[in-house]
């Protein structure tokens, strides 16, 4: 899987090419700013661009304007956005087109090495990865006596877990269930949410987020 | 028309009129014994305490005139700033000497004496009378030969009757007459004592044509209600010709109100070297107040010339303010007061800042660092086990990366604080809004600013919104939180409005920080929070 990398501290660009090397990613290219991103995956269409939000030269969020950008100029390339911070704005931004392949998380998450690089591969294949701080962000601005009330604890989690963009597999093996009781559960969330049914992963995401950001 | 003759605002009116012969007593001796004590004293070191003494004396004073102002008769003023009762002990001692709101609130206590008392009596024998009138039915009768009106003597229902109807009018008259009197009293404490800087009070002058209007109907019905008591006076036996009184306090009313029209149609008169507008107006009513002194001597049957006494006060205070006004260049005072102003917000900033800064310390103290050095020695522990005991070692390493979650979870925090970052990048109302997504409260957000502030205004705007929003989480049980955030042209207002229980802790550590921050921007920051709600916080900041 070839990755392209923008991150303008050093030490985090060193690691972060390390860590994907070491997972079996090829890393083409390793930028310090949004303007030579966007020239690296022009030149290489890669399979996903992993970009820190705050790049030079005013360290704002010219990273997201990238991301933004290059979603436009190469749509096949998937973009995960990594950052200090999270901002409910920036998700709503990111996830605006209606597509996969995109991705919000904090930088801690790399702590986590193998979730983290579960979530590169699944935003890489089209999928999604959003941070468990902005998926809780959604679930607390839903209004109190809200459809989300009528689910049970456990579909609660499984549909946060959901949202995070996580596959059927990965919600099974998080809150250790068979995969066949997550089905059910998430059948049953998507009729008491009053959700059209869809066979393929991403697209329910997309239909679970587009549902948790509308405004209530 | 009733409540506002007889409403409760009236009576304040009166009570405030009619306080001046008591206190104006009060004060006219305190400072008339201290002055001549302290000037006959000057050369022994016993004027020391009297020159200590003083400047507390007249804030007493003055704080509770301005009280009573301010609870009366509806005027925000305060005493002087006690700026000067701070500082060596000569600036104590003789420091307010050279302080002209001092002199001014002395100017107002005095006036309270000259021009107050004799109104407050005047009125008040005005409101005996009436009231007296208006009982007749009740106690005629008890009287021996009836209640005597010089030659006319009361002894039958009907003409106790007729006294009634009397008193009625007379009552309608007083009370009109004390309305009319609180303005001029409260232009007088607005002149004299603190203002304070509030500009949401200010309500519109009416226009000059409005204004000339006015007063041709106000004259008509005095004319009517002057005709009314004539006839009275007629219907009743003539005699003493009363109806004087009335018709001195009703030219005096008409007369103040007329020059200050003819003061504010010609304002280019006023163009001269120690004149100015409001010096015009002074004089001029000063001169009305004596006409109507020497009319009120008359009417009383001469005498001795007392009128002399308050014109002498008047024209001191005239020629005092006109020669201030010659003497100092133009808006020395306003430069003053501004500097003044601007060490005590720029000490407040410094404090605020100094404050913030102990805080960041000792958040990275105590989370950051500590973290970072349990950290590093939980890596340096797995480093020894990792031959001998690698699942004790992986345990070690699994602690430290928690730690490491922890210590940048505590690093983002102390940041957002500091400055949040979807601030600096999308501007106040991206942020005020994540701000309302993120707290568990309904909150309406409501913007119009059509050009971004300056970054330090933006950021005081956004801690107003911050705090309160916390706060109102935390003490207030509300339900529902406004927030309205207006630029209007080069001033940004911030309102956060909740319909929680109020009694909110103004001097509080949090709003008072805030109070800081805003006011080292030149702006202002009131909070309005009454016990049972609702609670309301308002800023202005200038953000050309």
């Amino acid at each position: 899987m070839r990755v392209v990398i923008a991150e303008d501290l050093a030490l985090l660009r060193d690691g972060l090419q390390r860590l994907l090397r070491d997972n079996g990613f090829e890393v083409l290219a390793a930028v310090r700013d949004a303007d030579s991103l966007l020239r690296e995956i022009d030149a290489h269409k890669p399979d996903i661009a992993v970009v820190d939000i705050r790049l030079p030269p005013d360290f704002r969020d010219e990273g997201l304007r990238a991301a933004i950008e290059a979603r436009k100029r190469s749509p096949d390339t998937a973009i995960l956005v990594v950052s200090q911070y999270v901002e409910q704005a920036y998700a709503r931004e990111l996830l605006a087109d209606g597509r996969g392949g995109v991705g919000y998380l904090l930088k801690d998450r790399i702590l986590h090495v193998v979730e983290f690089v579960e979530a590169v591969r699944r935003v890489a294949e089209g999928g999604t990865a959003l941070d468990p701080e902005v998926v809780a962000h959604l679930f607390s601005s839903q209004s109190a006596g809200g459809p989300l009330e009528r689910l049970t604890p456990r579909e609660q989690e499984v549909l946060s877990l959901m949202a995070e963009g996580r596959s059927n597999q990965g919600i099974a093996d998080a809150l250790v269930l068979t995969v066949g009781a997550v089905e059910k559960h998430i059948a049953s969330i998507f009729s008491k949410l009053d959700l059209p049914q869809s066979g393929v992963d991403h697209r329910r995401v997309l239909a679970v987020l587009a549902y948790l950001q509308a405004p209530s | 028309m009733w409540s506002r003759l007889f409403g409760k605002q009236a009576w304040e009116e009166a009570i405030f009129l009619l306080s001046a012969a008591p206190l104006g007593t009060l004060w006219f001796s305190i400072l008339v014994t201290a002055w001549s004590l302290g000037l006959g004293l000057l050369v022994t070191p016993l004027v020391i305490p009297i020159a200590l003494g003083m400047p507390f004396l007249i804030t007493a004073s003055a704080g509770l005139e301005a009280a009573l102002a301010r609870r009366l008769i509806g005027t925000r003023v305060y005493p002087p700033h006690a700026a000067f009762l701070r500082g060596g002990f000569w600036r104590r001692a003789f420091g307010w000497l050279t302080e002209p709101a001092m002199w001014r609130a002395q100017a107002y206590l005095l006036l309270r004496f000259v021009l107050g008392f004799p109104f407050a009596i005047g009125m008040g024998t005005l409101l005996g009378l009436s009231i007296g009138g208006l009982a007749a039915p009740f106690y005629y009768w008890s009287l021996n030969g009836g209640i005597k009106m010089d030659a006319w003597h009361v002894d039958t229902l009907p003409e106790a009757l007729l006294l009634t109807l009397a008193g009625a009018a007379g009552l309608v008259i007083t009370m009109l007459l004390f309305r009319l009197l609180a303005r001029p009293q409260r232009a007088l404490a607005e002149e004299l004592l603190e203002r304070s800087p509030d500009p949401a009070d200010k309500t519109p002058r009416p226009s000059i044509p409005q204004r000339r209007q006015a007063l041709v109907a106000r004259a008509a019905s005095f004319g009517f209600a002057f005709t009314v008591l004539v006839a009275i006076w007629a219907l009743t036996g003539h005699g003493y010709f009363w109806p004087v009184w009335p018709l001195l306090a009703l030219l005096l009313a008409l007369g103040l109100q007329a020059w200050r029209l003819f003061a504010d149609e010609n304002s280019e008169h006023w163009q001269h070297p120690g004149l100015n507008h409001s010096i015009a107006v002074q004089a001029g009513s000063s001169a009305m107040v004596f006409l109507f002194l020497v009319g009120v001597w008359a009417a009383s049957g001469g005498g001795t010339f007392w009128p002399v006494w308050p014109l002498l006060g008047l024209t001191i205070t005239v020629l005092a303010r006109a020669g201030t006004l010659y003497f100092s260049p133009p808006g020395q005072e306003e430069l003053t007061q501004r500097i003044d102003v601007l060490t005590t917000t720029r000490a407040g900033a410094v404090d605020q800042q100094e404050a913030e800064l102990r805080r960041i310390e000792r958040d990275l103290h105590d989370g950051a660092q500590a973290r970072l050095v349990a950290l590093g020695m939980s890596i340096g522990m797995a480093e020894q086990k990792l031959s001998e005991d690698p699942e004790g070692a992986r345990e070690l390493l699994e602690e430290a990366r928690a730690g490491a979650g922890q210590a940048l979870r505590e690093l983002r925090d102390l940041a957002r604080g500091i400055h949040p970052p979807v601030l600096a990048d999308r501007g106040l109302e991206a942020a005020v809004t994540a701000l309302a997504d993120g707290s568990p409260l309904r909150v309406h957000v409501h913007t119009e600013i059509p050009q971004r502030p300056s970054a330090p205004v933006e950021s005081a705007a956004y801690f107003v919104v911050a705090e309160t929003l916390a706060n109102a989480g935390k003490h207030s049980k509300a339900a529902r939180v406004d927030i309205r955030i207006i630029r209007d042209g080069d001033m940004l207002t911030v309102e956060v409005a909740d319909d929680g229980k109020g009694g909110a802790d103004t001097t509080g550590s949090g709003l008072a920080g805030l109070r800081r921050r805003v006011e080292a921007l030149d702006g202002t920051l009131r909070v309005a929070s009454p016990a049972g709600g609702p609670t309301l916080v308002r800023a202005e900041m200038p953000c050309g």
